[in-house]
């Protein structure tokens, strides 16, 4: 259970949570561990701020909660950044933003992205606009040090067939573009 | 055993897949959260020619129960799903498919109950179905509900008595966690075709269920009762034999976990039960001796299991998810101090509700409510 890493995505209604939560599950399991993810379904209604914890671990996984203390925030706008962190985090956890901009967030190891841009750049549109879940998931990767071959094959067994160059072109930019913020004390 | 196939799935549509690979023939289903994954994904299979079964889409679960029990009558292998006042809506058909020895399956995707209106986890629903004259197992993981649903399969038919596996609401049913698949050959093995004693049949008219006077009622609910209490070898010997099959395990009517040397035993059922592992190990950093015991049946109440897994001079933290309105407490902690009463004076029972309508219970959180038990 010491091995067990905890990830909760902090996001908006719309924005694929669920979806991303779904895909990183899934990485840990290509990726030879075990994984878990487990959507927060509250009175959910479209920009309403959402939830989702995502666990990995080498052993089997004991834990439904919602992750109150995790190891990783994915926070899937800016605007979420300071809520998103004072849900709750461990001393020394890390958070990943997307942002168009790099800014750390105070005390904690702080993650940039710039996932709507990536998005955009690569025509990733659903109706209600760029989907920046699939950049996004590309950037927690490599974060969390998951292969990106491994990244590719759970995003093409996810969708076989279906806007594979774009989805795996995203989500690789994502995956070296990410970048550590400079550490604010 | 033959390979077995590994996959990423919720709850509820582990629960659906376990409920193909059983093979049944009748699905009556009426939609309710957060069960309604499973009738969506079942009704998918049949539409998609997966399931060879007759899904029968009724208005309201007092109708699915009814149907349910007219097509198990008539010697179909029957499933349904539901959760909280779906489940409340059917209490008086479920009495018919206990009285009327009817091996029916069904899922209750625990919620709690209005009012006020919720829809996350809670146990009140199944418990308050406590009477009914069900079998009713609890599970703490997707794989465990998987499993449970072929061996409740197996027990129902082995002694005509229908079978409610319970798993909580989003927790577990909208939980995406990897899931073993058998092979459909090592299933078949486990659930033969499902050969009723008798059934109705329009070829060879008979009736079934008629009045009785209290002469012939009493000794049909004597034998409900004490069929009820012999269906624990049963259960146990279809959790033994699945795994010889399968490789599967997942306890038969308890589960425990560093029980040993245990001073302090947490005690509660379902996905709560499943993180008090962690819990466990929390307290055990702290220094605090401490064990647990996981009913995996809650009904037929599994008392001599437990009578014999609780170390000497225990103290026991039961955890309800569920009130037992007009006592002070929860349901389990009521049904555990009644088996213990002149069997273990040595342990001691303590008790606190919590989790309702699907507060999280984070593993930190109920390490320190089990603390704050033993300064009690």
């Amino acid at each position: 259970m010491n091995n067990m890493l905890e990830l909760r995505i902090n996001g908006f209604g719309g924005q694929g949570s669920v979806t991303l939560a779904h895909l990183l599950a899934q990485a840990a399991l290509e990726n030879g561990e075990q994984g878990q993810a487990l959507p927060f379904f509250g009175v959910e209604r479209r920009g309403a701020p959402v939830r989702a914890a995502v666990r990995m671990s080498p052993s089997s996984i004991h834990a439904h909660s919602q992750c109150e203390l995790p190891d990783y925030v994915v926070v899937m706008s800016e605007k979420l950044t300071k809520a998103a962190v004072s849900e709750g985090i461990t001393e020394k956890g890390s958070v990943i933003i997307n942002a168009p901009y790099a800014e750390a967030v105070e005390k904690y190891c702080t993650w940039q992205v710039d996932a709507e841009a990536i998005a955009r750049e690569a025509e990733l549109f659903s109706a209600d606009g760029p989907i920046i879940n699939i950049p996004l998931f590309g950037a927690v990767c490599r974060v969390l040090n998951i292969p990106q071959n491994i990244m590719e094959q759970t995003i093409l067994n996810k969708w076989p067939g279906n806007n594979e160059a774009r989805n795996l072109g995203a989500a690789g930019k994502a995956y070296n573009e990410v970048k550590l913020c400079p550490m604010l004390f | 055993m033959k390979t077995a196939q590994v996959i990423m799935d919720t709850g509820a549509h582990a629960a659906a897949l376990a409920v193909k690979s059983a093979r049944v023939d009748v699905v009556p289903g009426y939609p309710i959260t957060p069960q309604t994954s499973i009738m969506e994904a079942l009704a998918a299979m049949v539409e998609n020619g997966e399931l060879h079964a007759r899904f029968i889409p009724v208005e309201g679960e007092h109708s699915s129960m009814a149907a349910a029990v007219a097509a198990s009558a008539a010697g179909a292998r029957v499933f349904t799903a539901t959760s909280a006042n779906g489940l409340l809506y059917m209490h008086e058909v479920l009495h018919m498919a206990s009285g009327g020895r009817l091996p029916v399956v069904m899922c209750n995707v625990n919620r709690g109950i209005f009012a006020p209106w919720t829809l996350w986890a809670d146990h009140q629903d199944s418990m308050a179905q406590r009477d009914t004259g069900w079998i009713q197992y609890h599970c703490s993981s997707n794989q465990e509900v998987f499993n449970t649903i072929l061996q409740a399969f197996r027990v129902a038919e082995q002694i005509n008595i229908p079978v409610m596996v319970n798993f909580d609401g989003f927790a577990i049913s909208h939980c995406l966690m990897p899931l073993t698949l058998p092979s459909q050959e090592d299933i078949d093995r486990f659930l033969p075709p499902y050969e009723p004693e008798w059934r109705l049949d329009p070829a060879h008219p008979s009736s079934f269920s008629n009045v009785t006077n209290a002469p012939e009622y009493a000794p049909f609910r004597q034998m409900l009762s004490d069929d009820i209490m012999a269906s624990i070898p049963l259960v146990k010997q279809a959790a033994q034999e699945y795994k010889d099959i399968t490789g599967m395990w997942d306890g038969d009517t308890i589960d425990t976990y560093r029980l040993e040397d245990a001073e302090v035993v947490a005690f509660a059922i379902n996905s709560m039960g499943a993180e008090l592992r962690l819990s466990i190990d929390i307290l055990r950093q702290q220094g605090i001796k401490a064990g647990l015991v996981r009913p995996r049946l809650y009904l037929p109440f599994p008392a001599e299991d437990i009578i014999s897994a609780l170390p000497q001079n225990a103290q026991v933290m039961v955890l309800d998810r569920n009130y037992n309105f007009g006592h002070p407490g929860g349901i389990l902690a009521a049904e555990l101090k009644s088996v213990l009463f002149g069997r273990r004076n040595d342990i001691t029972v303590k008790n606190r509700v919590m989790g309702i309508g699907g507060i999280d219970l984070t593993r930190q959180f109920m390490a320190a409510e089990i603390r704050a038990m033993m300064d009690e």
